[in-house]
Formats: structure tokens, C-alpha cells, sequence
């Protein structure tokens, strides 16, 4: 074992979270090593319902959630430009459900107030035949709507940007590193030992240890001598591969719950469940109920969702503080920083709960709590710095495409994943040739992802650059990106073949809920192709 | 005591609601609904296009179509309806790709091992290109 390193402040768990923290404390002049155990924002982050959202729900519970979520949802929207869009959702009243179009139309009144804080427009209030002609989709039963506007984000590539940003300012940033033990000197943590994606352990040396690992909190808590207790809730989406509408909708569920079906860039998003969960959290599978449960509750207002083919599904766990005597639906969406001194691990400190709309937040109120330990005086500049890529304007799509070979809806695509540093991805001989033309993706952008963002594995190529997102689920770029990223990685034929074998099987996993009949046509192709090149050995 | 507090708060809004929709002539809204969000792409399916929606969205992108047929402007078929159909919001920011000749999409259509009406497809692509 190589002798330790020494930082000021060890964060584990790249989430959205944990990486909001090393950029904030990067930001402010301390040395971090940032470290996770799987993929950036592979977690609960990217199984979120990608959204910076305020949540008028929350209303019904706490307004100072709503206003904090708001406020803080407005910074990452201005920091954060090109990875956002406007989402607008309509709320589609039925005559029996549980809230009449007054009380919604009440509940947007009141969050209008709220929207101006998050640069989101006031609601829109629709008689039957205007939402049918907004969405004629919609059941001839709906007797109005009112609509919401919320903004859709990447998750993954706004972790991704704040773990640039750390890297950017002497952070050190480790994917596919597992912490297996905190180093103690008595109660007080001194560091933390991890094992590499290549198997090797070491050890790191930091004055204060952040514990962000979202659902695994307690587990490495327990490491510490540390008694952190959540309520683990799981959520599933059913995943479109294409906008089934250009507005999002929210629909009541058989048990009364708000689900929404998202329209994001280039898929549309259904979900998502609210469960407790008691299983291993690496290894979370999506139930046939569990789809079922969200197709019949948007049946109900889109009677054609059925008709529609997912291409797979998303699960992951939220991370909700510990309440008794509550429903999982009615459990708050607060946080808690705490400083672990009081019970004797000096050095220690966690951040649970919360959301993604309120990452930067959590971040910020994290770090000053670090700062303080260490009495270091240092502003947050988080709320105005923009992330990279959004230092400056964006060309017109049509003006990169032109310069540089490609389309213009693929430099629009690049655009929205590297903000002004599009150009700069595609300045290469390579950049015209397109290797995911689902995305569209070019091989210029998969090389570039393996250099210089981290991409060790297909699925982490997946989420830095959307690599097999699209309708063909990998079955006609697969191969070709194991070739790309293995030649930038040093792998070998066998390794190539064995990544993008991993890739398909891993896909399966999350498409075997979902498939219908043309889904088993496309799964065919992606298996058969496979199948073929290994002359129906597999 | 933040529910109590929330629940009141909501309670007052609810009954002033009420009351202003009782006074006040509600206004069409939904002009203003469509002008807004223009900009970002966010208009409605017409309902001949929403009826036949799952279908247009059917690509697997086996790439057959190619086979049958080139280039819808500059895009290759099978892109036409794997990658442009995906993102019909944002489409006229790529108006340019899309701008050109049609090859025989019947005959690609006929090809289609799952019933994309590729004509129909390159209609709504172009016809949301172009705002």
C-alpha cells in the first residue's frame, strides 16, 4: 500500500450531493478528494425524474420546503443554462378525484408566488376543449386543467459538470473507488481507505470526513461508530425512448398519489412509485406491478400510454429521513447536515435527505459547517459561478454544425451536454463521424468523454454522453463505442467484446418489465446482432 | 406545526379562490398558453398526428429503411424517424437538416419491419421544423 494522502476534506459518495460539496469547498481554497464507488451521479441522482422542481406538493406540508427548493432550484438554473429546458406540465382534473380543479387551481395560485424565485412563468388555466386541443391525447373525461411549469435537467451531466468544476479547482475526483473503512484515532475519523477500480487499496488522510453517500448513509455512518437512521423509499420509471407528448402530465394514482408522466429532451419519463424499501441497495429491481401501478394511472387521463413502447425502466432509492407513523408519500423532503462531535466521531460529519432541486443548497449549508471545523473563512460562491460550459453564450446550433461537419441536430444535442465547450469537443478529424445516431452522438464527443470525463465502463459512456439512449437500445452503436473507448482505454479484443456484452446484459435487466411486442422486436435485434458476431455462442 | 400552519395558509387561499372565480368572468387562456411557450418548441400534436403517434414513433432503428431509400434533406432515413421524431420540441432549431429532397418513402415505409409510415413522419418532422 502507497504511502497516504493528505487533504483537508474526504466527501464520499459522487452524487449530486457529494459532488455539489467538492466543488463548493474546491471553490473556497481547501484540498478535497472526492470519492465513489460506482459512476457519477449513478445512484439515487440518476434515477431520479430529472427535474429541477420546486414541488407545489410540498405545500401541503411545509412552504418554507417549497420556497428554499424554489430559490435554490433559480441559482441552478442560472448557473446551469445549457442543461436545462422548461418542462410544462398539464394537470388534468377527472370528475372523481380527490382534488376538485378548484383546489389544484388553489395550489398553483399559491405556488405562482413561489415561481418567480425559480425564473418559471405563472400557471394557465384550461377549459376541457383547450386541453384537448393542448394535448389531444387527453380522455374525453377531463373537465379542465391547469397547468405548471417545473425545468427538466441531466442529472448525470450536472454531476458531472460539478465534479469538473472540483477537478478544475484542485480537487481530487475518484469514480469506481469504494471506501471500505474509515481510518479512526480513537472516536475521531482521521481519513478514509478505498479500493480502486483496479483493486488496489489505500488511504487518504482528511481533517474532516463528509458523508454524502445518499441511501448508503447509514452503512458508512456505521463506519464511523455513527448512528444515521433513514427511511429508504424506492421509485421506478418507466422509460419512453421519444417525446410521447410536448406536455408533461400529472395523473392520480389508484392510491390517491400524484405521478408524472416528463417530457424531457428526447424520452419522456413515467413515474415514479414511492415504496419503502428494506432490500440491498445495489441490487433494486423493478416489479411488472410496479409498471402496472403507473400505466393504469395514466390510462386513465392518456388512454393511449399502452400503446406506446418503453425501452426500459430506471429504479433507485431515496434517501428520506427517518419519520414513524407516516405514509412514504407524506414523508418530508427536508435535510439535515450533522456533526457527528457529540457522539464522539470528531471529524465526521453527514448530509441526509433532501433533493436534487436543492443539491446546491445542501452543499453549501455542508460546507460551512466543514469551514467552520476547520476555522476557515471562506464565502460560497456557488449560487452565481457558473458551472463549466456556461461561462458564456452558446453559438447558434446551425453555425457549429456548419463548421464542424455535423448536424445540426447533433451539435444541438452537444451543445446541451458541453454548453460552450461544444466547439472544442468536435475540433477534431473525427468529429464528423456519428458512432450513436439515436442521440445523435459523435465519435469525437465518446473519445473526449474517455479522456477527459472519467469513462471507465459503456454505462458510464451511457451517462456522460447518452451513449444507446435512444429507440435501437444499443444494438446498432454498442460494438462501435467498445471499439472507440477501448482504444482510448488501452483494452483489449476480448475486453471490447466483454464491455459491450456487459452493457446489453445490464440494459436487460431494466428492460424485461417493460418489453411488448415491438419491445421483444428490438430486443431481438440488439440480441440477435450479438448473437451473430460471436456465431451464436453467447 | 408546519402542516397546521401549511393546511391554514392553504384553507385562506382556497376560500379566496373561490370567491374571485365567483366574482370575476374567467378568460381564455389558452392563446396565451401556446404564445408563451413558442419559443422553446412546446406546441401541440395536431389530433390526425396524435392519433397516429405511436406508430410514428415506432423506429427500432434497425436501419432496413436505408436499403430502401436515401435521404430525407440531409438525413439519412432511419435517423429521420430514431433521432429527429425523438425531439419534436427543438426541431427548429435543426430546420436546415431537414430542408431538400424526399426519396420514395412509400417504398421505405413498405420495407419497415414494424409499421413506421416514414411518410408520415418526414410530414410532422418538417412540418415542426418550421415552427
Amino acid at each position: 500500500m502507497s504511502a497516504p494522502s493528505a487533504h483537508d476534506v474526504c466527501v464520499i459518495g459522487g452524487g449530486v450531493t457529494g459532488a455539489g460539496i467538492a466543488r463548493d469547498l474546491s471553490l473556497r481554497g481547501l484540498s478535497v478528494l472526492l470519492l465513489e464507488k460506482g459512476d457519477w451521479g449513478g445512484g439515487t441522482t440518476g434515477s431520479s425524474s430529472w427535474m429541477i422542481h420546486g414541488g407545489p406538493r410540498y405545500l401541503e406540508f411545509d412552504w418554507e420546503t417549497t420556497r428554499l427548493s424554489t430559490q435554490d432550484a433559480g441559482h441552478i438554473v442560472t448557473i446551469a443554462r445549457n442543461m436545462v429546458y422548461r418542462l410544462v406540465f398539464l394537470v388534468p382534473a377527472l370528475p372523481h378525484d380527490k382534488n376538485n380543479i378548484e383546489r389544484v387551481e388553489t395550489f398553483m395560485e399559491v405556488y405562482d408566488r413561489f415561481q418567480p424565485l425559480k425564473k418559471a412563468l405563472p400557471h394557465v388555466r384550461l377549459t376541457a376543449e383547450e386541453a384537448r386541443r393542448v394535448e389531444p391525447g387527453l380522455s374525453a373525461d377531463v373537465i379542465g386543467a391547469v397547468t405548471v411549469e417545473e425545468w427538466g435537467v441531466d442529472p448525470h451531466r450536472l454531476v458531472f459538470a460539478n465534479v469538473q468544476d472540483a477537478m478544475a479547482h484542485g480537487a481530487r475526483a475518484l469514480n469506481h473507488t469504494r471506501v471500505v473503512d474509515l481510518l479512526r484515532d480513537g472516536g475521531k475519523v482521521i481519513g478514509v481507505r478505498y479500493r480502486g477500480s483496479d483493486g488496489a487499496t489505500s488511504e487518504a488522510r482528511a481533517k474532516v470526513v463528509v458523508n454524502a453517500a445518499g441511501p448508503w448513509v447509514p452503512e458508512i455512518s456505521r463506519m464511523a461508530g455513527a448512528d444515521v437512521q433513514l427511511r429508504p423509499a424506492k421509485g421506478i420509471h418507466i422509460v419512453y425512448p421519444h417525446r410521447i407528448s410536448n406536455f408533461s402530465i400529472i395523473a392520480e394514482s389508484v392510491d390517491g398519489r400524484d405521478v408524472l408522466m416528463v417530457s424531457h429532451a428526447g424520452f419522456t419519463l413515467l413515474g415514479t412509485t414511492d415504496d419503502d424499501f428494506y432490500g440491498d441497495l445495489d441490487s433494486v429491481d423493478v416489479l411488472e406491478d410496479e409498471v402496472d401501478y403507473l400505466l393504469q394511472a395514466f390510462e386513465r387521463v392518456f388512454p393511449a400510454i399502452r400503446a406506446y413502447r418503453p425501452v426500459r425502466t430506471t429504479t433507485g432509492v431515496r434517501p428520506t429521513l427517518f419519520k414513524w407513523r407516516r405514509y412514504e408519500d407524506e414523508l418530508s423532503r427536508r435535510y439535515e447536515v450533522i456533526d457527528h462531535s457529540p457522539e464522539g466521531a470528531e471529524g465526521f460529519v453527514t448530509i441526509a435527505g433532501g433533493k436534487l432541486s436543492m443539491y446546491r443548497l445542501m452543499a453549501e449549508q455542508t460546507s460551512d459547517l466543514v469551514c467552520r471545523k476547520l476555522g476557515h473563512q471562506a464565502p460560497c460562491v456557488t449560487a452565481t459561478r457558473p458551472l463549466p460550459g456556461n461561462e458564456s453564450e452558446l453559438e447558434p446550433a446551425a453555425e457549429l454544425a456548419r463548421r464542424s461537419g455535423i448536424s445540426a441536430l447533433a451539435a444541438m444535442k452537444l451543445q446541451s451536454r458541453q454548453g460552450s465547450n461544444a466547439a472544442a469537443v468536435v475540433k477534431d478529424a473525427r468529429s464528423g463521424r456519428m458512432v450513436c445516431r439515436c442521440e445523435p452522438i459523435t465519435e469525437a464527443e465518446l473519445v473526449h468523454a474517455a479522456r477527459h470525463e472519467q469513462v471507465r465502463t459503456l454505462v458510464d459512456a451511457f451517462r456522460r454522453v447518452g451513449l444507446a439512449a435512444g429507440p435501437c437500445a444499443g444494438a446498432a452503436c454498442v460494438l462501435r463505442a467498445a471499439s472507440i473507448v477501448g482504444d482510448e482505454l488501452g483494452w483489449s479484443a476480448s475486453q471490447r467484446f466483454d464491455a459491450a456484452r456487459e452493457f446489453i446484459r445490464g440494459a436487460w435487466l431494466g428492460r424485461a418489465p417493460v418489453l411488448g411486442h415491438s419491445g421483444w422486436a428490438e430486443e431481438e435485434l440488439a440480441q440477435g446482432a450479438f448473437r451473430g458476431l460471436r456465431n451464436g455462442a453467447n | 406545526m408546519a402542516r397546521t400552519d401549511s393546511l391554514i395558509k392553504l384553507a385562506w387561499a382556497y376560500g379566496l379562490h373561490l370567491t374571485r372565480r365567483r366574482l370575476t368572468r374567467p378568460r381564455p387562456q389558452l392563446a396565451i398558453l401556446l404564445e408563451t411557450y413558442a419559443p422553446d418548441g412546446i406546441r401541440p400534436l395536431l389530433p390526425e398526428e396524435r392519433e397516429r403517434h405511436p406508430q410514428l414513433v415506432g423506429c427500432i432503428n434497425c436501419g432496413i429503411c436505408a436499403l430502401a431509400a436515401g435521404r430525407v434533406g440531409k438525413v439519412r432515413l432511419p435517423d429521420l424517424a430514431a433521432s429527429y421524431m425523438r425531439l419534436y420540441a427543438r426541431l427548429g432549431e435543426a430546420v436546415s437538416d431537414v430542408e431538400g429532397e424526399s426519396p420514395d418513402l412509400v417504398a421505405a415505409a413498405a420495407a419497415c419491419p414494424v409499421g413506421v409510415p416514414l411518410d408520415e413522419v418526414a410530414a410532422i418532422v418538417r412540418r415542426l421544423a418550421a415552427g
